[in-house]
């Protein structure tokens, strides 16, 4: 009798220590009796983001890499990263009794024969392709709102870093299956190596273990694949994000928005709730690619083999540029003094993207230079602000896009019935051309659109109204609420300390601000 | 073999510069009349086997093996296949089918003698001959002017002029394997016709055409003679191999397998960057804006 009492009791005053909060906020008052964590969880439940669609961007990129990770640890139980020469028997008849790769093998029986395993391996391709797209996405909008100026410039570099490893790992993995589409693309890259000047022997037969195609690239691509560059980009999107936090976020200029503060909305739970909103949406628009729309069909290509090789092969479109510059730059080479440099394939695919990273890695330097300006900016640009900036990166964007669409030449000569010859020379002369027209059209544009009154504010109604006399008037109605700049007070937040004083509620919900 | 003439090449090299190209130089090597029957590969698509079929008068009317029979077309056509081809073809090919164009015409276009029934057939069954434009540098598989059976008697009449090989094959798809077929494919055909079958432009306004809705037989036709800018597969793939070949064609390259979701017109990644950022990237920059904060 008495036990069932002391249960009661012991029950009630359970409920009683839980709070307002109940059985979570008991758990959390658990925690922070041992380890402290009220202090630190609530600066960090607190954190301010500005709110803006384009932020969300990189968000974009941050959570299809979690896919990728999801997706690419199921897909390792299953590949079989081997060069070793097997006989593929399986549900695919063309492919039955053929002498492959494990590789290959094992990549086919994972689409065919796993449940799953084709619908993750899409994912997987599709997440990779949405990555690296993000990825320049997310990089266009930095550099086009002026957010990797001082004191940001660590970030960008590192912005940069992890774009040349996304790209360089989305290569590797396109490579792993073995089939006769990568195994072109491999048989390029060993060329690419070995076209460096002086070094490139030593250099390709280093990576490839010897002559290609050889048995030793196989398993080194998958190591580096799954291990090596995903750890180091692991790290690094964790400094990037880290740097993001203890630089907090740039904000556009608005009524209220300053140098020295952060409007936005908390971490909790506004914009907790709007980031995990937007994983699932990212997981579910990769997930419903991947279930509905076929990419890379590998049992189609078959097993690579040197003696193969298929006409209109392009590789993914974040390695098509180099594809393209490779396809139209003329046929030079130089020889001379024991040793030939095949500038046919050094310059456009060795030269060309080292001047193009090593100049995006220089960027925030060469503006401080240039502009003379070394001050701290925490407040965006609009693009149309810095007209010169902005035509840059709109020339260096249309250069790539240009050689992007090179990449596919023979499918357009296909397609509109010309020459391949004919679409190679213009190729050439387009890819030249496209910065020089898109800079001056750019600047053009960017200062027309700062003389138009009220750019980037929200259109007003005008109300027309008929006087007795039949005259026809147009008065401006008054600007929204939320376009009138007042200055917002910051208020304090809410404590989810137990027994700690509890403030009024923000007179805008949402809406907080806070010192630097 | 029998030399062909020199004058004959040299009016083959011109009208190669002007035309249809390789074809007309086959005209020189297949016109040698057939040597004595041999059972090597090296002339494969001849009558070099012993399923060899003769009519009371001792032509050969269809020769072949277990896995291709070349059938000769039926000469009862060949009176209508000489008024078709006054009608269709004589204005450039000549009335003799020799590649001298009637008077009055200007031009210098193939010698059709000789170059045997398959060539006549395909050319004329995939709506390439007769040209739309005689002058283009190669003729696009379109609707056929002329039914198979009219096809047919051009072949008969033209082949009743000086008999030669390969007759019209017939494929027996039954006895092929695929996977032979897909090995042989990627080895032979995908350097231009692409891994997927879909044909790709080459140099010059010159194409592989797609390999999509081309029946059996004319697989086959393409293979053992040559069209085009297409080398012509004789000593280097035996019957059965043609056969492995023209199965994979009409099977997995025709009618291929997604179990992936939508082909994307079997385009590779330039339609899947495509889709990945306009339907993709596009989709979440819009969930982005519906989102996030406008202003």
């Amino acid at each position: 009798m008495s036990d069932v009492a002391g249960a009661a009791t012991t029950k009630r005053a359970r409920r009683n220590g839980a709070g307002r909060y109940g059985r979570l906020g008991q758990v959390v008052n658990e925690l922070d009796d041992r380890l402290g964590v009220a202090k630190g969880g609530r600066t960090f439940l607190d954190k301010i983001f500005p709110d803006h669609w384009s932020f969300m961007l990189g968000e974009i990129a941050l959570y299809s890499f979690l896919v990728l990770l999801v997706t690419g640890i199921f897909l390792t139980l299953y590949y079989v990263p081997s060069s070793a020469v097997v006989t593929y028997h399986g549900p695919y008849l063309p492919l039955d009794g053929q002498r492959v790769t494990q590789a290959f093998a094992s990549t086919v029986n994972l689409s065919f024969s796993v449940r799953a395993g084709l619908l993750m391996r899409q994912m997987h391709h599709w997440a990779c392709d949405i990555f690296v797209g993000a990825l320049v996405v997310h990089m266009a909008r930095v550099f086009f709102t002026g957010a990797f100026r001082k004191p940001r410039e660590l970030n960008w570099t590192i912005g940069v870093t992890l774009l040349t490893l996304a790209i360089a790992n989305g290569f590797l993995g396109y490579s792993l299956p073995d089939d006769l589409v990568s195994g072109t693309g491999i048989r390029i890259a060993y060329s690419i190596l070995l076209s460096v000047p002086l070094v490139g022997t030593y250099l390709a037969f280093w990576v490839f273990g010897g002559n290609f195609p050889g048995t030793a690239v196989i398993p080194r691509f998958f190591i580096l694949h799954v291990l090596i560059i995903p750890l180091v980009i692991l790290g690094l999107v964790g400094v990037h994000l880290a740097l993001l936090v203890r630089q907090k976020h740039t904000q556009f200029p608005g009524p209220g928005r300053e140098e020295n503060n952060v409007v936005g909305s908390p971490m909790f739970p506004v914009f907790m709730a709007k980031t995990t909103g937007y994983l699932f949406g990212v997981s579910g628009v990769i997930a419903l690619l991947g279930a509905f729309a076929q990419i890379n069909p590998i049992w189609q290509f078959g097993p690579y083999d040197a003696s193969r090789i298929s006409y209109a092969v392009q590789p993914d479109f974040y390695m098509a540029f180099l594809d393209g510059a490779l396809r139209i730059f003329p046929s030079w080479s130089f020889m001379g003094f024991g040793h030939t440099i095949p500038l046919e394939v050094t310059i456009p695919a060795v030269i060309f993207p080292g001047l193009l990273f090593g100049l995006a890695y220089a960027w925030p330097a060469l503006e401080r230079r240039v502009t003379g300006d070394h001050a701290i900016h925490h407040l965006l640009d609009r693009p149309s602000w810095r007209p010169k900036r902005t035509a840059a990166g709109v020339a260096a964007l249309a250069l790539l896009s240009a050689l992007f669409i090179a990449s596919s030449t023979d499918v357009i000569a296909n397609f509109f019935h010309v020459s391949l010859n004919t679409v190679l020379w213009a190729m050439r002369f387009i890819v030249i051309l496209s910065p020089f027209v898109a800079y001056p059209i750019t600047y053009k544009i960017c200062r027309e659109l700062q003389g138009v009154h009220g750019a980037g504010k929200r259109k007003t109604p005008n109300l027309v109204l008929r006087t007795d006399e039949g005259e026809y008037v147009a008065e401006p109605t008054p600007a929204y609420p939320e376009d009138v700049y007042h200055e917002l007070e910051p208020t304090p937040v809410p404590t989810f300390i137990e027994g700690a004083e509890v403030e009024a509620e923000a007179a805008t919900p949402g809406v907080r601000v806070v010192e630097r | 073999m029998r030399r062909p003439p020199l004058a004959r090449l040299s009016l083959a090299a011109v009208a190669a510069a002007f035309a249809l190209g390789p074809l007309a130089l086959f005209a020189g090597a297949a016109g040698a009349a057939p040597g004595p029957f041999q059972t090597t590969r090296h002339n494969a698509g001849t009558p070099n086997s012993s399923q060899v079929t003769r009519d009371a008068s001792g032509q050969i009317i269809s020769y072949g093996d277990k896995w291709i029979t070349y059938n000769a077309p039926s000469p009862a056509l060949t009176q209508l296949g000489q008024a078709l081809y006054m009608e269709n073809c004589a204005s450039c090919h000549g009335t003799k089918a020799n590649g001298v164009p009637a008077a009055g015409t200007v031009g210098a276009y193939p010698n059709l003698v000789g170059l045997g029934p398959a060539t006549i057939d395909f050319w004329v069954v995939s709506g390439r001959m007769p040209a739309a434009d005689p002058a283009a540098v190669q003729a696009p598989r379109r609707q056929p002017r002329l039914t198979p059976t009219q096809a047919e008697a051009i072949a008969a009449w033209v082949n009743s002029l000086s008999p030669s090989y390969p007759y019209i094959p017939d494929p027996h798809l039954k006895r092929a394997n695929v996977a032979t077929g897909m090995a042989l494919f990627a080895l032979n055909c995908a350097a231009c016709h692409t891994i997927e079958g879909d044909g790709d432009a080459l140099a010059y306004s010159t194409f592989a055409p797609s390999l999509r809705h081309i029946p059996a037989y004319q697989v086959a036709e393409a293979i053992r003679t040559g069209p085009g800018n297409m080398p012509r597969f004789t000593g280097n793939l035996s019957d059965q191999q043609v056969n492995d070949i023209v199965d994979y064609v009409t099977t997995y390259i025709q009618h291929p397998q997604n179990p992936g979701g939508l082909g994307l017109g079997q385009l590779g990644p330039v339609a899947e960057g495509f889709v990945a950022l306009v339907v993709g990237l596009g989709i979440l920059a819009l969930v982005a804006y519906w989102i996030g904060e406008r202003a």
